[in-house]
């Protein structure tokens, strides 16, 4: 193994005119990249081969575009239609991140400046899943996947063993220090061998059974035969995988047991790679995918600093001390006192760590260590530990990428970064920023405020809004500005690929993808709301839409959802003249689902009593309706009203409800609702109990009846009087209700007429008289009393 | 030195060890150290050093945060104080007594701060029979720990800074930022210069926080550690055991340490301090201190009495009685919180585990 491991002679390490070479990588890692670097200008390959999907690789040019910025990703999908993976047929995705300091990005610029070719040679993500079982790698049931995952490294025992061994916190550490670091001061074959005996130990402790569950063994086979057939073609090849693949490929490579696999035939709709910018925020291990290395920031720069240096030692001396400066500024902008003498310390703080771990230089662990001494004053705690969490964020890095060559780029991801620029929209950061859009004063603020709706519809996560006018919920409507946050992150980039079936432009993918979801689901509530968001987008609804929710109007027969599409198109009608959105629709859908609900009112008379609120209030909105905009219907509403009163089953609450509506509408229904309030009253005890919701209906719809006269409340009055304690206390929630919607002074005069009533002062009612301190005293140890008797009888052991 | 004593300081104690430890130390020492920082690490944190006959074992003294007692060894070779600050019986004072005994061969140098401290405690006092007959002169002047420290090179230890006034307090102030004490009295020879070597250990405790709170200033001149209690339930039973068997060797009680008891001890404080048990229960905490210290304390108490008065076996009944005595202080709600604990936790692990479990439950009975 050794021979194809280090390309020869297990004396030389490395053989540079070997047919092959293996070069075993950690996925974002500055010095593999640098060593690769150093080991590409000796050996001068023919090719290099990179794990990676092989159906990206017409990808590979725009990622070494000159105009590409880092980080980057490969965003690949597949849709399961076929059940290959399972019978749930679902949708995968997954990313393949690339940083300045990733081996797989430098391996390929370092093809281009050769003039070499560059290729994949990884199973297509597809074909990733499919021969993985269920709940094991990629197939995780985790919301994130990353193609170049790392988690393999710190896998098992082994690493605990050598943290344990070496003094050191985490794998991080030891990495940083042995590798990272470590590998500054060696050759490039030195560290070679230093990687593949970390990388071929940790893979020892993993059984074949479980590489085969996680897709591993069928990687390595399908990439096999891409070397051997690159060998059979070139005179030297080099190989640039993970780490933890490269001693399983040399097995196979020696053992000559190479044949084609044949791939599954998939739909060219059902998977794609696509290049998107990404961010390192998503990059960094601790938040991202797995992918690769913690602070992918920080790491960057040190490859960035590599490449311009002839001598690479000191670099993580000068980047600390950077990170450390950069630290103590951004911590005295959020009023956290950092003296100098504070930087001074940390940095000998830094210097002393990294010679007591016998540390070449300083890592980001000594800066870490150091903040923490010196710039906590105090004890630490979340809120003091504010220079550390500083210290994360800038080590991380808020940057993202972009991608150069706007071939590929996908259409909605080029469109929403022009929008963006136009609109002067900060998007390339990803650190939240929030913008104020005045809805009615300004051209742009309108822009932004449809924009900022359209890919929250998309789905995107983009935008939060913050504050302004709910008209989903018929909330905040006189707000005249929304507060948005927006944050660009990977999965807005992902979302927006999703998107890419549904139009070239975000507008185009905005309507196909109402129209979508207008064929899906097929009730009068859902439809209204997306006419609300198409509304708020800015975006007419198509004649073919305008049918398809009339007959979504007419098809539907819940009450319900009718009576909510019809808040909603009310809504909308008032709102059209507001928003500069003229769409005479919404009109014809409020008489289309005024009309349904009409019809089916008689109906509701019976209705569960846990659906009676929701009733009342679709009635009290006809009402509102009837009386404002469709005058011509009062009559028709009236008399629907009179069949619902009229029928044998009633609900008390809706019933109570429909006579104070028709009160409302015609004076005379006054007698009729009296009649009814006394016929509850003299009722059985059952019956004395629903007067209770009725009258709570009767005052919802009409609360006037109380006041114009003494009547109705002699009659509550002799309801009230006529109950036992036990049945009173049972109706008091539903009465109380009943009253809930009267103001305090409308309260006030209701209780004097009930005072009156008993002959006694409304102020002697209100004001009962307090306890005195004796009797409160005595009350209070009584309860105790009781407390303890009782406690004794319930043991707190058995015993 | 004769080293039957309660409790022998830290140098006493792991003699043997220091002296190895200097012997084969070949690292660089800041000037006045008797140990190099990677010898302090190794006499703290355990290790091996190697002899001409093959190795010796040094023990590990401090559980928890290897990378805080680095730090801790850096801040002290630098020229900015330590203040080790935390809850109650984290084994701030135990660290400091380790980093003074490695770094300076003397543990002892300390001013213990308390409501009462004055500003003569910390810089200087008079014997004022000298004094009188003298008049003010070296011999009659009467150094405290800051000052010895400074003279000698050494540590000067301050114990529970926060118990202090405030403007007791800022009198470190000129200490440390100039390493100069001046003695008016003594007139030309008034000036102390701070020998290299010299610096300042403090620690407080984080229940003191806001009764007498450090002025910016003066937190300028430290570094500040945060020493957090274990959270490991395997390292605190490690703890309790390696504690009570030193203990007992000093108390000369010759009886082997019950590492089930201990495990179930450390169970109870690492649950009761977490508020969740190992089920996911949540646990009311009490108000007094859980730390390893106390856990320590009561082991220690139901070991002796099962030495002196029982049949040489801990009593779970006795160790519920400890245990009692050490969680209902100051607030009698905790002894509520107790039987609680005992009605969740403690039965559910009786019925699951049985054993000693089982004891335990049983002893709950003398809650009350």
């Amino acid at each position: 193994m050794e021979r194809i491991l280090y390309g020869g002679k297990s004396s030389e390490i490395i053989d540079y005119s070997s047919p092959l070479i293996l070069y075993p990588v950690r996925h974002h890692s500055p010095i593999c990249s640098y060593h690769l670097i150093k080991l590409i200008e000796r050996y001068r390959p023919e090719i290099i081969l990179i794990e990676g999907p092989e159906n990206a690789n017409h990808l590979i040019n725009v990622l070494t575009d000159e105009k590409t910025e880092l980080p980057a990703a490969f965003y690949c999908y597949y849709k399961d239609s076929k059940s290959l993976v399972s019978e749930d047929k679902e949708d995968y995705k997954c990313y393949y991140p690339f940083q300045y300091s990733s081996p797989e990005y430098n391996a390929a610029v370092q093809a281009k400046k050769l003039g070499v070719p560059a290729e994949f040679i990884d199973l297509p993500y597809s074909e990733l899943l499919i021969n993985t079982a269920e709940d094991r790698g990629m197939r995780k049931n985790t919301e994130k996947h990353s193609y170049t995952d790392d988690s393999r490294l710190i896998g098992g025992e082994f690493y605990k063993r050598l943290c344990e061994k070496t003094g050191l916190r985490s794998f991080e550490e030891f990495w940083e220090k042995y590798f990272e670091i470590g590998g500054l001061y060696i050759s490039t074959d030195d560290f070679v061998r230093q990687m593949t005996t970390y990388c071929t130990l940790i893979r020892n402790d993993v059984s074949e059974k479980e590489l085969e569950a996680d897709g591993t063994l069928s990687r390595e086979k399908y990439m096999a035969y891409n070397i051997s057939a690159a060998m059979n073609k070139y005179e030297k090849v080099l190989v640039v995988t993970g780490g933890f693949h490269t001693s399983g490929l040399a097995k196979l490579l020696e053992s000559g047991e190479i044949r084609a696999a044949k791939l599954h035939k998939v739909a060219e709709k059902d998977q794609g790679c696509y290049p998107m910018a990404y961010s390192y925020r998503a990059a960094d291990a601790l938040r991202g995918y797995a992918s690769g290395m913690m602070y992918p920031g920080f790491y960057d720069n040190i490859m960035k600093e590599l490449l311009k240096r002839e001598l690479p030692e000191g670099v993580y001396n000068e980047q600390t001390m950077t990170l450390l400066a950069k630290t103590a500024k951004a911590a005295s902008k959020r009023d956290v006192q950092v003296t100098m003498s504070d930087i001074t310390a940390a940095y000998t703080m830094m210097g002393g760590l990294a010679a007591l771990r016998n540390s070449k230089e300083t890592g980001i662990s000594e800066v870490f260590d150091g903040v923490t001494s010196c710039f906590i004053k105090g004890e630490k705690t979340i809120s003091s530990s504010l220079p550390l969490d500083i210290l994360s964020e800038l080590a991380t890095g808020s940057g993202i990428g972009h991608i150069g060559d706007t071939q590929h780029v996908p259409p909605l991801i080029a469109d929403f970064e022009k929008q963006c620029g136009e609109m002067g929209l900060k998007y390339q950061t990803a650190v939240p920023v929030k913008v104020e859009a005045a809805l009615f004063t300004s051209k742009k603020g309108q822009l932004i405020s449809r924009f900022m709706h359209r890919m929250n519809f998309l789905g995107t996560g983009f935008a939060k809004l913050l504050k302004g006018p709910d008209i989903h919920n018929n909330r905040d409507r006189s707000r005249v500005r929304e507060e948005w946050q927006f944050r660009r992150s990977p999965e807005v980039d992902a979302s927006l690929i999703d998107h890419t079936t549904d139009g070239f432009t975000i507008e185009e993918a905005c309507a196909a993808y109402a129209e979508k979801l207008l064929n899906a689901r097929r009730r009068c509530e859902t439809a209204a709301s997306i006419a609300v968001d198409c509304f708020l987008m800015g975006i007419p609804l198509t004649s073919a839409e305008q049918e398809k929710i009339d007959g979504i109007i007419t098809e539907d027969g819940d009450f319900f959802s009718i009576g909510s599409g019809l808040s909603s198109f009310d809504t909308l009608w008032g709102l059209q003249r507001l928003y500069e959105f003229d769409d005479e629709a919404a009109m014809k859908y409020v008489l289309r689902c005024f009309d349904r609900l009409i019809s089916a009112l008689p109906s509701m008379a019976d209705v569960p009593s846990e659906r009676a609120e929701e009733t009342v209030k679709v009635m009290r909105l006809m009402y509102m309706i009837a009386v404002n905009t469709l005058t011509d219907r009062l009559g028709v509403f009236e008399a629907a009203l009179l069949t619902m009163t009229s029928a044998k089953e009633k609900e008390p609450l809706v019933h109570g409800a429909a006579m104070g509506l028709l009160c409302a509408i015609n004076e005379d229904h006054r007698i009729s609702a009296e009649r009814f309030a006394k016929g509850y009253l003299a009722g059985s005890l059952e019956i004395r109990k629903k007067g209770a919701d009725y009258l709570r209906g009767l005052f919802t719809t009409s609360k006037d009846i109380v006041f114009t006269d003494s009547s109705f409340l002699e009659m509550t009055d002799k309801l009230i009087v006529s109950m036992e304690f036990d049945d009173f206390l049972e109706i008091l929630p539903s009465l109380r209700l009943a009253f809930s919607g009267f103001t305090p002074s409308e309260l006030q005069l209701t209780a004097k007429a009930a005072a009156e009533l008993h002959g006694m002062d409304d102020k002697a009612l209100l004001n009962k008289k307090a306890v005195n301190e004796k009797m409160f005293s005595f009350g209070e140890k009584f309860d105790i009393r009781i407390c303890e008797d009782i406690g004794k009888e319930v043991l707190l052991y058995e015993n | 030195m004769e080293s039957n004593f309660i409790k022998p300081p830290v140098e006493i104690r792991y003699k043997d060890e220091l002296d190895a430890l200097r012997k084969y130390d070949d690292g660089k020492r800041p000037e006045n150290w008797v140990l190099s920082p990677k010898a302090v690490r190794t006499f703290i944190l355990g290790g091996k050093i190697k002899t001409e006959s093959g190795s010796i074992e040094i023990s590990r003294k401090f559980y928890g945060n290897d990378a805080l007692v680095e730090r801790c060894i850096i801040t002290l070779a630098g020229n900015r104080g330590l203040m080790l600050v935390g809850e109650p019986g984290t084994a701030k004072t135990m660290l400091s007594e380790l980093l003074s005994a490695a770094c300076c061969g003397i543990s002892t140098n300390t001013v213990q701060g308390t409501a009462g401290t004055t500003e003569d405690m910390i810089k200087y006092s008079w014997n004022y029979a000298l004094l009188l007959a003298k008049g003010p002169c070296r011999e009659a002047l009467v150094p405290s720990p800051l000052l010895i420290g400074m003279e000698k090179g050494i540590f000067a230890r301050f114990e529970e800074i926060t118990r202090t006034p405030a403007e007791i307090q800022d009198s470190l102030i000129s200490v440390m930022s100039d390493q100069i004490l001046n003695i008016p009295e003594l007139e030309n020879e008034g000036l102390v210069f701070a020998r290299p070597g010299f610096n300042i250990i403090g620690t407080a405790n984080t229940r003191d926080k806001g009764v007498n709170e450090m002025s910016g200033a003066l937190k300028r001149r430290f570094n500040f550690e945060t020493v957090e209690p274990v959270r490991d339930v395997r390292l605190e039973k490690e703890i309790i055991l390696r504690e009570a068997r030193n203990l007992a060797e000093t108390g000369h009680i010759d009886m082997p340490v019950d590492a089930d008891a201990a495990e179930l001890l450390a169970v109870t404080y690492h649950e009761l301090r977490e508020g969740v048990d190992s089920e996911g229960t949540v646990i009311e905490t009490p108000t007094a201190v859980m730390s390893t210290a106390e856990a320590v304390s009561v082991y220690y108490q139901t070991l002796s009495h099962a030495w002196y008065y029982g049949n040489q076996k801990i009593d779970m009944k006795i160790m519920t009685e400890n245990l009692l005595g050490a969680v209902c202080k100051e607030n009698k709600d905790d002894l509520e919180k107790l039987k609680a604990y005992f009605r969740t936790s403690v039965k559910n692990k009786s019925n699951k585990v049985g054993g000693l479990w089982k004891e335990y439950y049983t002893a709950a009975k003398v809650l009350k």
